[in-house]
C-alpha cells in the first residue's frame, strides 16, 4: 500500500466535476429547503434541474478518452465511467421531470427530499467510476441509504414505510455481505484496488479466504441486482415505492450495479473465473426461472415488473458469465446494449404508469388497465410496445439485446444458460401478453377513481421518445450503438493488463 | 428501370408497411380502405414485375439485394428470389387485395386499425419469404406474429383470447429455440472459416458434427413444424382458425402456414442434410399421421370452419411428406415430390382460401357455421353452390384442378421412396374426398327445410369479385401447370439433386462482397 497525497490539480476537479456539481446541488437544495422564502417548489425544481443538467454536461465534456485513475483508483475517468454517468444522469433528469407531472410534486420538490435524491445520484456516479473497494462501497451505500429513506419518506403511507423497512433491512444485510467480501479480498491480497487485487488473486487461489471474498462479493452484488435467491426485497420495494422511485430502482440502480459487476467479474476477476462462474451461472439460471414464474401470478403491475426485472437481471448475468473466458469485450458490450435497451423500455413503462396514477391509486393492478386502449389509446400503445420489447420480440430493442446476449453466451459455450434463457423468455411472453390482452381485448371496468385523463406535454414527449428509441435501436441503430458499446467496454477487457499504465497516470 | 430492377424486392416488401402507416394516418375509413387497396395492388404489380422478369432457366438467386445491417456481427439485409419462394410471393400479394375486398363492407371503429395491421402482416410475410440472412429472416418471421395476434385477438370469435394466446406462444417457443440454433450455426461457421456471417448462402456449406447437426435440425424443424402445423404440434391451429375472423383464416391458411413448409425446404433441409436424412422417416411418418388424423377429424366436425381447418392439417401433411420424401433413405430420388410440394402449397392457399371465404359468406348471412343449420342452399344460392363446388373439387384434387397436379406429384415421389407411406397418404386423398364432399352435400343439397335459409341472398357482386379470381386460378393451375412449374423447376431440381452440398448461386454483386465483413458501404447495386 502506498498512501500518496493526491495531486489536486485543476484537471482533477474538472474530471470529478459531475460528482462535485451534484454534491453542491444537494447542499444548496438542503439549505434552500430550510428557508421559508426560498424553499418553494419552483426553486427546488430549478436547483434539481440545474445540478442534473450541469452534471450531465460536465460528464459528457470532462471525461478523457483514455482511462485515468485518480486518488489511487478511487476515481476512474474513462469511457466506461462516462457511459455509466451519462446514462444515470439522463435517467435521473427524466425522472425528475416526470415527478413534476405527478400528484407527488408538492412532496418531491422539497429541500430535504431533493437533497436526498441528489445524494443518491452522487453515490451512483461514484460507484460507476471507481475501482477502489472502499470507495465502491461508500458509493453503493450512499445511493442505497438515500433510496431507503426516499422510499419511506416521499409518500408517508403505511405501505411505503413497510416497503422501506424491508428494503432497508435486507439491503443492509447485502451491504454487510459485500463489505465482508471486500474485507476478505483486502486481507488476502493486501490491496483495495481492483487492478491490484486482480493481479494478486491468481497466485492466492489456494487460500480459501480469497475464494470466500469473491463469493461474498458475488452475493452482495447479486443482492443489489436483485438476482434470485437474493431477490426477496425487490417485489416489496418496487411495489411500495412511489413509481418514480421504482423507475429509478429499475434503471439507474441496475445500471450502476451492472457496470460494477462488469468491472469486478469481467474485468478484474476474469482470470479466476472458475471461482465465481459456477455461482454466477447458478444465480442467473435461478433468476430467469423464478423471476419469470413468479411474474405470472402477479396482479399488481409494479410487482409484475419487479419480478420481470429479476428475470432481466438474469439475462444480463448470462453475458457477464460469458465474459469469463478469453472472450474479449463482446460480452460486456452485449450486456451494456441490453442494459441500455432495458433502461429505455423500463423508463417508458414506468412513465406510462406514472401518468395514469393518481393520489388514491398509486399501485395499478391489471384490472385498472382493463380496456385501456379505449380510454387511453396512446398509453395502451406505448405500454404494448414496451411489453413486446420486454418479451424480446422484433423489431424492438429487446430482441436485438437478447440476440447479442445469447450470441456472446453461445460463442463461449454457455448453451445450458441460453436454453434456460429461452425457456424463461417463453414463459415471460405469457405475462407480458396478459397486459396487452387486458388493455386491448377487455372492456373497461368501473373504477372507484378514474385514471388520469391526459398526459402533460412533457410526459407525452418522454413516452414518445422512449418508443422511438426502442424501435430505432431494434431496427436501424444496432450497428452504431453496438460499436459504441464495444468501444466503451474495451476498458473492462483491458483492465488487468493495463494496471501499471493507469497507476502511473494517477500520480 | 434499373432502380426498380435492383430494388424490386424491397419495394414489394416495404410498400405494404408504408401503406400500413398511411392507413393509420388517413382521416377517414373510406380513405383508409382505398389507401390499403392501392398499396396492396402496388405490391401485387411489383410482384408481377418479378414474375415476368424472372429467369426460368437458372436455379440461381435473382433480384438480389444486399446492404449492411449490423456488419460487426456479419448480419446483412439480403433479399432474393428463386423457384422456391417465387410462387409464394405471388400468392401473398395476390391474396391480400382479395382479402381487403372481402372486408370492404366492415365499418366498425377499429376497422382502420385492422387494415393497418393487415398490411403490416403482409410486409412480415413477404419479408420472411425473401430474406436470405438468418437474423434478417428471423426479424420478419417473429414480427409477423404481432399483427396476427391482434387480428385474431381483436376481431375473433368468443374464445379469441385463448386461441390467439395459444397461437403466439406456440410459435414463439419454437422460434426462440430456432434462434439459439441459428446462433450456434453462426459460431460453427466462424470456427470453420474465421468469418462471422448470417448470410444463408454462406452458411449452406457449413459442416457440423453429426450429433450437433441433429440438435440444430431438431430446433429448426420444431419451429417450422409448429408453424405448418405438423402432427402433434397442430393443436393451436383449429382454435386459431375457428376463432379468427374470415380474413384472418384466409391469410393464415393461405400464406402463414406455408411459411412453415417453406422454412423446412429453405433452411432445415439444405442446412443439415445428414440430420434430414436421419429424421426423414420420422417426418414422413408424422406427415402421414397428420394426413389421416386431419382427415378423420375433419370428417367428424359439425362446424364447417373447423372442418376446413382440420382439412388444412391433412393437406399440409402432403406438403411435408413431399418436401421430405425425396430425401428419405439418405439419397435424393427425384424432384417430383418436391415439385408437387411447392405446387401444392399454392393450390392449398387458393382452394382453402376460397373455402374459408365461402364459409365466411354464409356465416355473414346466417351467423352460424353449423352444418346442421344448412341444407339445400344450392336452390337459393346457385352461384354460391358453383363456387363452393369448384373450391371443393380443387381441394380434393380432382383432375383438372391444381390440387390434382400437386397431390399426384407428391404421391408419385413418395411412392418411389417409400411405398408404404405413399399408399397410406393415398388413402388420405380418398378420405379427403369423403369429408369435403360431405361438407358440400350437407350445405348445398338435400331438402331446403330451415325457414331462415329460404330467403338467403346469393353472392353479391363484391363477393363475386374476390371469389372469381380464386376459382379461375384453381382451374388454370390444373389445366396449365407448366405455366407455373417451368419457372420453378431449375431451383427444385438443384435442391433435390444436390441437397448434400446445396448451393445457390447469386447474382454477381452479392458474391463479390461476401467477405467484406466490417465494410459500411451499401452493397448490391
Amino acid at each position: 500500500m502506498n498512501f500518496n497525497i493526491p495531486s489536486l490539480t485543476a484537471e482533477f476537479y474538472l474530471t470529478t466535476s459531475p460528482v462535485l456539481i451534484l454534491c453542491f446541488g444537494a447542499l444548496v437544495a438542503m439549505l434552500a429547503g430550510v428557508s421559508r422564502r426560498l424553499g418553494g417548489e419552483l426553486v427546488i425544481y430549478s436547483v434539481l434541474l440545474l445540478s442534473l443538467v450541469g452534471a450531465l454536461a460536465a460528464a459528457v465534456a470532462a471525461s478523457p478518452g483514455v482511462e485515468t485513475a485518480y486518488l489511487s483508483g478511487s476515481y476512474l475517468a474513462g469511457v466506461l465511467s462516462r457511459f455509466g454517468q451519462v446514462l444515470i444522469l439522463l435517467v435521473s433528469l427524466i425522472v425528475t421531470l416526470l415527478f413534476k407531472a405527478t400528484f407527488l410534486r408538492d412532496r418531491f420538490f422539497r429541500g430535504e427530499i431533493a437533497s436526498l435524491f441528489l445524494m443518491v445520484i452522487t453515490g451512483m456516479l461514484i460507484t460507476v467510476a471507481s475501482e477502489d473497494l472502499v470507495t465502491l462501497f461508500v458509493g453503493l451505500e450512499l445511493s442505497s441509504i438515500g433510496l431507503y429513506a426516499l422510499v419511506g419518506y416521499l409518500n408517508p403511507s403505511r405501505r411505503s414505510q413497510e416497503g422501506a423497512i424491508k428494503y432497508f433491512v435486507l439491503g443492509s444485510f447485502a451491504a454487510a455481505l459485500l463489505l465482508f467480501g471486500f474485507a476478505l479480498l483486502y486481507v488476502s491480497t493486501g490491496s483495495l484496488r481492483l487492478t491490484e487485487v486482480s493481479q494478486a488473486v491468481p497466485k492466492l487461489l489456494g487460500h480459501n479466504w480469497v475464494k470466500l471474498g469473491v463469493v461474498f462479493s458475488l452475493a452482495g452484488i447479486s443482492f443489489k441486482l436483485a438476482l434470485a435467491p437474493f431477490h426477496l426485497w425487490a417485489p416489496d420495494a418496487y411495489e411500495s415505492a412511489p413509481t418514480g422511485l421504482t423507475a429509478l430502482m429499475a434503471t439507474t440502480v441496475k445500471a450502476m450495479v451492472i457496470i460494477l459487476a462488469a468491472r469486478f467479474f469481467a474485468g478484474s476477476l476474469a482470470s479466476v473465473y472458475e471461482v465465481w462462474l459456477p455461482a454466477l451461472m447458478f444465480v442467473a439460471a435461478i433468476s430467469m426461472i423464478l423471476g419469470n414464474i413468479m411474474a405470472l401470478v402477479q396482479s399488481s403491475l409494479k410487482r409484475m415488473l419487479a419480478y420481470s426485472s429479476i428475470a432481466h437481471s438474469g439475462y444480463m448475468a448470462i453475458a457477464i458469465c460469458a465474459s469469463s473466458a478469453n472472450s474479449g469485450s463482446l460480452p460486456v458490450a452485449a450486456v451494456l446494449y441490453y442494459l441500455v435497451g432495458y433502461t429505455i423500455v423500463s423508463l417508458g413503462a414506468f412513465s406510462i404508469l406514472m401518468w395514469l396514477e393518481n393520489k388514491d391509486n398509486d399501485n395499478l393492478l391489471l384490472d385498472d388497465i382493463s380496456g385501456l386502449s379505449k380510454t387511453h389509446p396512446w398509453a395502451a400503445f406505448g405500454l404494448a410496445v414496451c411489453m413486446f420489447s420486454f418479451a424480446g420480440m422484433p423489431p424492438t430493442v429487446g430482441f436485438i439485446g437478447k440476440f447479442f446476449v445469447f450470441n456472446s453466451a453461445l460463442i463461449n459455450h454457455l448453451t445450458g444458460l441460453v436454453l434456460i434463457g429461452v425457456i424463461g423468455s417463453s414463459i415471460s411472453l405469457f405475462y407480458y401478453l396478459r397486459v396487452i390482452v387486458r388493455m386491448y381485448m377487455a372492456d373497461p371496468i368501473q373504477l372507484p377513481t378514474q385514471l388520469a385523463p391526459k398526459p402533460s406535454l412533457l410526459v407525452a414527449v418522454v413516452i414518445g421518445a422512449t418508443v422511438i428509441a426502442n424501435l430505432a435501436l431494434g431496427t436501424v441503430l444496432p450497428e452504431a450503438a453496438m460499436k459504441w458499446m464495444v468501444e466503451t467496454s474495451k476498458e473492462v477487457a483491458a483492465a488487468p493488463g493495463s494496471a501499471e499504465d493507469s497507476q502511473s497516470v494517477s500520480h | 428501370m434499373e432502380f426498380i430492377n435492383s430494388h424490386i424486392l424491397s419495394i414489394t416488401t416495404f410498400v405494404p408497411l408504408l401503406t400500413a402507416i398511411a392507413v393509420l394516418l388517413s382521416p377517414a375509413l373510406s380513405i383508409a380502405r382505398w389507401v390499403s387497396m392501392g398499396g396492396s395492388i402496388v405490391a401485387f404489380l411489383a410482384s408481377l414485375h418479378i414474375w415476368f422478369y424472372f429467369d426460368a432457366q437458372t436455379a440461381g438467386l435473382q433480384f438480389t439485394e444486399m446492404h449492411e445491417w449490423i456488419p460487426s456481427f456479419g448480419i446483412r439485409y439480403i433479399m432474393g428470389v428463386d423457384g422456391l419462394n417465387l410462387l409464394l410471393i405471388m400468392l401473398t400479394t395476390f391474396l391480400t387485395p382479395l382479402i381487403l375486398l372481402s372486408v370492404w363492407h366492415l365499418d366498425d371503429k377499429k376497422q382502420k386499425a385492422f387494415l393497418s395491421l393487415f398490411m403490416t402482416l403482409e410486409c412480415g410475410m413477404l419479408g420472411s419469404l425473401v430474406a436470405f440472412d438468418l437474423v434478417f429472416f428471423y426479424v420478419f418471421w417473429e414480427a409477423m406474429l404481432i399483427p396476427m395476434y391482434f387480428i385474431i385477438g381483436l376481431w375473433g370469435g368468443k374464445n379469441r383470447i385463448y386461441a390467439t394466446t395459444k397461437f403466439i406462444i406456440y410459435t414463439f417457443v419454437g422460434s426462440l429455440l430456432m434462434l439459439a440454433a441459428m446462433i450456434v450455426l453462426y459460431v460453427l461457421h466462424f470456427q470453420q472459416t474465421g468469418v462471422y456471417t448470417t448470410n444463408l448462402l454462406d452458411l449452406y456449406g457449413t459442416s457440423a458434427e453429426y450429433s450437433t447437426q441433429m440438435w440444430l435440425f431438431a430446433a429448426f424443424a420444431l419451429a417450422f413444424a409448429i408453424k405448418v402445423p405438423m402432427f402433434p404440434f397442430h393443436t393451436w391451429l383449429p382454435d386459431a382458425h375457428t376463432e379468427a375472423p374470415t380474413s384472418g383464416s384466409v391469410i393464415l391458411a393461405g400464406v402463414l402456414l406455408k411459411l412453415g413448409t417453406y422454412g423446412l425446404v429453405r433452411f432445415a433441409i439444405p442446412l443439415f442434410p445428414q440430420a434430414t436424412a436421419t429424421f426423414a422417416p420420422v417426418m414422413v411418418a408424422l406427415g402421414v399421421i397428420g394426413i389421416i388424423y386431419g382427415a378423420l377429424t375433419a370428417w367428424m366436425q359439425k362446424d364447417a370452419k373447423k372442418m376446413v381447418a382440420y382439412s388444412s392439417v391433412s393437406h399440409l401433411g402432403f406438403v411435408v411428406i413431399g418436401s421430405v420424401a425425396v430425401i428419405s433413405g439418405g439419397a435424393a430420388l427425384s424432384a417430383e415430390a418436391l415439385t408437387g410440394a411447392v405446387y401444392q402449397q399454392i393450390n392449398h392457399g387458393i382452394s382453402t382460401g376460397a373455402l374459408f371465404f365461402l364459409v365466411g359468406c354464409i356465416y355473414d348471412r346466417r351467423h352460424t357455421r353449423m352444418l346442421a343449420d344448412f341444407g339445400g342452399i344450392a336452390k337459393v344460392m346457385p352461384w354460391f353452390a358453383v363456387m363452393l363446388i369448384v373450391a371443393t373439387l380443387s381441394s380434393v384434387g380432382l383432375p383438372g384442378t391444381g390440387g390434382f397436379v400437386g397431390e399426384f406429384l407428391i404421391l408419385l415421389g413418395t411412392f418411389l421412396s417409400s411405398p408404404l407411406a405413399g399408399a397410406t397418404a393415398a388413402l388420405g386423398v380418398l378420405l379427403g374426398a369423403v369429408y369435403m364432399l360431405t361438407l358440400c352435400r350437407k350445405i348445398l343439397f338435400g331438402p331446403l327445410e330451415n325457414e331462415e335459409n329460404k330467403t338467403l341472398e346469393d353472392l353479391t357482386p363484391r363477393e363475386f369479385a374476390y371469389l372469381t379470381p380464386l376459382a379461375i386460378l384453381a382451374v388454370v393451375m390444373g389445366v396449365f401447370p407448366n405455366l407455373f412449374l417451368d419457372k420453378v423447376r431449375p431451383s427444385i431440381e438443384n435442391l433435390a439433386n444436390n441437397f448434400r452440398n446445396y448451393k445457390i448461386v447469386a447474382e454477381a454483386p452479392l458474391e463479390s462482397n461476401q467477405l467484406l465483413g466490417a465494410d459500411h458501404k451499401e452493397m448490391g447495386h
